[in-house]
């Protein structure tokens, strides 16, 4: 038969229940605004994530250049190793690509389909940083087909143009189909290709070519080796990291402010949460302290049982372990009354039409860890003060 | 169990001279008894508590198998008291607010020797046993002496301390209650170490020493 707290527990009472019922109520709001201020934290970041642009596999793709400003204007605004080795210092950026350009002139027409002849800017980036990577999206020198990859913001800015200029519109089916002729010119030569676009970007808004054929043009045509920089993709995991925005702008690199625009909101919502959290936390303290109190006055009021306790053989352990233990079920109500009031906010929040059903009507693993480490963290820290208060009644 | 008390002068008492037991040495073994003879405020409490590890005012070391009991911790001390050593002190320390059978059970429950009939039976033999469902406070002192005898003997033991323990049973009862504490001492093949004012008439057979 093992020995149970209640059997000893009549010897342990508090004639005075104020400060217990005050510690209770002060805990369960100190508790509620604690986890409130968790939830809408990973609120907060679930539902600027919902925002965040070309976002793939947990990551977004951001396209930095440099800012051109009246003191720069005019000058090489190319990215340089040394801004290659700066991003790539950078531990809120997981990786970088450079975009190179053509150093040739590319001049394209699409025959009869579309009436048109245009001159052309063509970019190359590393395959692994496109979100479309159709099969045939490669080139080897002698290969007179080139495949291109066109942005979707370009052909929607084109499908909304067309008319007006009497061109027909074009569906992202149906442009694959069209053969483009690309004239392909520089200081040592001329030569001529048949283009087709393979597939559409939503991420990098250029015209994209295999890596292998800008390289060949540069040289080979425009005798150009130096692979020059014109702008750098950068895989983030989240781009509307605050911290992150902070260096962009301090090193005046410049990307779409549209995209981020997020992040200055959430900035500010995670401080006014965070202040709600330390609020919370405050008033979590407050309330533990007065349950301290409390358990202090029982051991006091009972300290002629206790030391008798001890003095038959009591383990002074078992006792500390077992009287703030004995409180446990009342953590655990606490706890479960602050989870129903947060769960019931929570799922408000999630059926709320601004939201756009983004949210998780249940709470976040965020607070029910927190909910868990804080009652681990109560028993021991009860425990320990339990146990020190009994052994100076040894 | 072997218990060694090895020069041991209490901090507070200046002359200790003629005592058989301060600044000696003598040491016990399972299962003998030892009957410490002392009047009134020469040390006998003090020396109880002393080898229990209540109180370490003094000089000298008291070992139970070895081990100095004065530099026991807390939780040590208490594993020897539910299981090694029992006691029954002079001023009985009882719980006032619990009947006899909350205060017996209390101590029987954190190391049982006897189940809970033992109680009954044990309260029977010393006459108390319609006193059970009484609170303690309520009780007179020589019905209190006897529960915390009863008390003392739940638990399982090598050594058992008894303080004046029959200081205000009658002659009666005193021989109940002894019969009951040797019948118990025997299961047990436990030591014995009671101290009194006078050798008392049934333990003439017994070792005393003079405190």
């Amino acid at each position: 038969m093992a020995l149970k707290y209640n059997d000893i527990k009549p010897l342990l009472r508090s004639e005075r229940h104020s400060s217990k019922w005050v510690g209770i109520i002060g805990l369960t709001i100190g508790l509620v605004l604690l986890l409130l201020a968790v939830q809408m934290f990973t609120n907060i970041q679930s539902l600027l994530r919902e925002e965040a642009p070309k976002q793939s596999r947990g990551f977004d793709y951001l396209s930095v250049s440099k800012s051109i400003t009246n003191d720069n204007m005019g000058k090489d605004n190319s990215f340089t190793p040394n801004d290659l080795a700066l991003l790539n210092q950078e531990h809120k950026i997981t990786q970088v690509a450079p975009v190179y350009s053509n150093q040739f002139r590319a001049m394209a027409t699409a025959g009869d389909v579309l009436p048109f002849s245009t001159d052309l800017f063509l970019e190359s980036v590393n395959s692994a940083f496109l979100d479309t990577l159709p099969t045939n999206f490669d080139w080897h020198p002698g290969q007179s087909e080139v495949p291109i990859i066109f942005s979707s913001d370009f052909l929607e800015m084109y499908n909304v143009f067309a008319p007006s200029q009497g061109l027909p519109q074009v569906s992202a089916k149906t442009i694959s189909s069209i053969n483009i002729f690309l004239q392909c010119s520089g200081v040592r030569g001329t030569q001529n290709f048949k283009a087709s676009i393979v597939g559409l970007s939503d991420r990098i808004n250029s015209i994209l070519v295999p890596e292998n054929f800008l390289k060949w043009g540069n040289t080979q045509l425009a005798g150009d080796t130096s692979a020059r920089i014109s702008r750098i993709i950068i895989k983030v995991k989240d781009a509307n990291d605050p911290k992150l925005l902070h260096f962009l702008d301090e090193n005046n690199y410049h990307i779409n402010k549209d995209k981020v625009r997020f992040g200055r909101i959430k900035g500010v919502l995670q401080s006014t949460v965070g202040a709600l959290g330390v609020f919370g936390l405050l008033v979590v303290l407050l309330a533990l302290i007065l349950f301290a109190f409390y358990l202090q006055l029982t051991i006091s009021n009972s300290r002629d049982n206790i030391h008798l306790l001890l003095l038959i053989g009591y383990s002074p352990g078992w006792l500390a372990k077992s009287f703030t233990f004995s409180y446990f079920p009342l953590y655990v109500t606490i706890t479960f009354i602050s989870l129903i009031i947060v769960s019931v906010i929570q799922f408000m929040l999630s059926t709320m039409e601004f939201t756009h059903t983004a949210l998780s009507p249940f709470l976040s693993a965020p607070a029910w860890i927190t909910v868990g480490v804080l009652i681990i963290l109560i028993l021991y820290l009860n425990t320990r003060m339990v146990r020190k208060e009994i052994l100076k009644l040894t | 169990m072997e218990l060694t008390i090895n020069n041991v002068h209490p901090q507070y008492i200046a002359d200790t001279g003629h005592s058989e037991i301060w600044g000696r040495t003598l040491s016990m073994m399972s299962p003998h008894h030892l009957h410490v003879i002392a009047p009134s405020g020469s040390g006998k409490t003090s020396f109880i508590h002393f080898v229990y590890g209540v109180r370490t005012d003094y000089s000298g070391t008291i070992l139970i198998d070895g081990k100095d009991i004065s530099k026991m911790g807390f939780e040590e001390k208490a594993l020897l008291r539910q299981k090694r050593i029992s006691i029954i002190f002079q001023d009985l320390k009882l719980f006032p607010g619990q009947t006899a059978l909350e205060n017996i059970e209390i101590k029987r429950k954190l190391s049982p020797f006897h189940d809970r009939d033992t109680i009954t039976r044990m309260a029977t033999q010393l006459g108390i046993a319609d006193k059970l469902s009484q609170k303690t406070v309520t009780c007179s002192y020589g019905e209190q002496q006897r529960i915390a005898i009863i008390r003392a003997l739940m638990q399982p033991f090598e050594l058992l301390l008894l303080d004046e323990p029959f200081s205000h049973l009658d002659e009666d009862n005193r021989m109940k209650a002894m019969e009951l504490i040797y019948e118990e001492c025997e299961k047990r093949k436990a030591m014995m170490l009671l101290a009194d004012l006078k050798k008392l008439s049934f333990l003439e057979s017994e070792k005393s020493l003079r405190l």
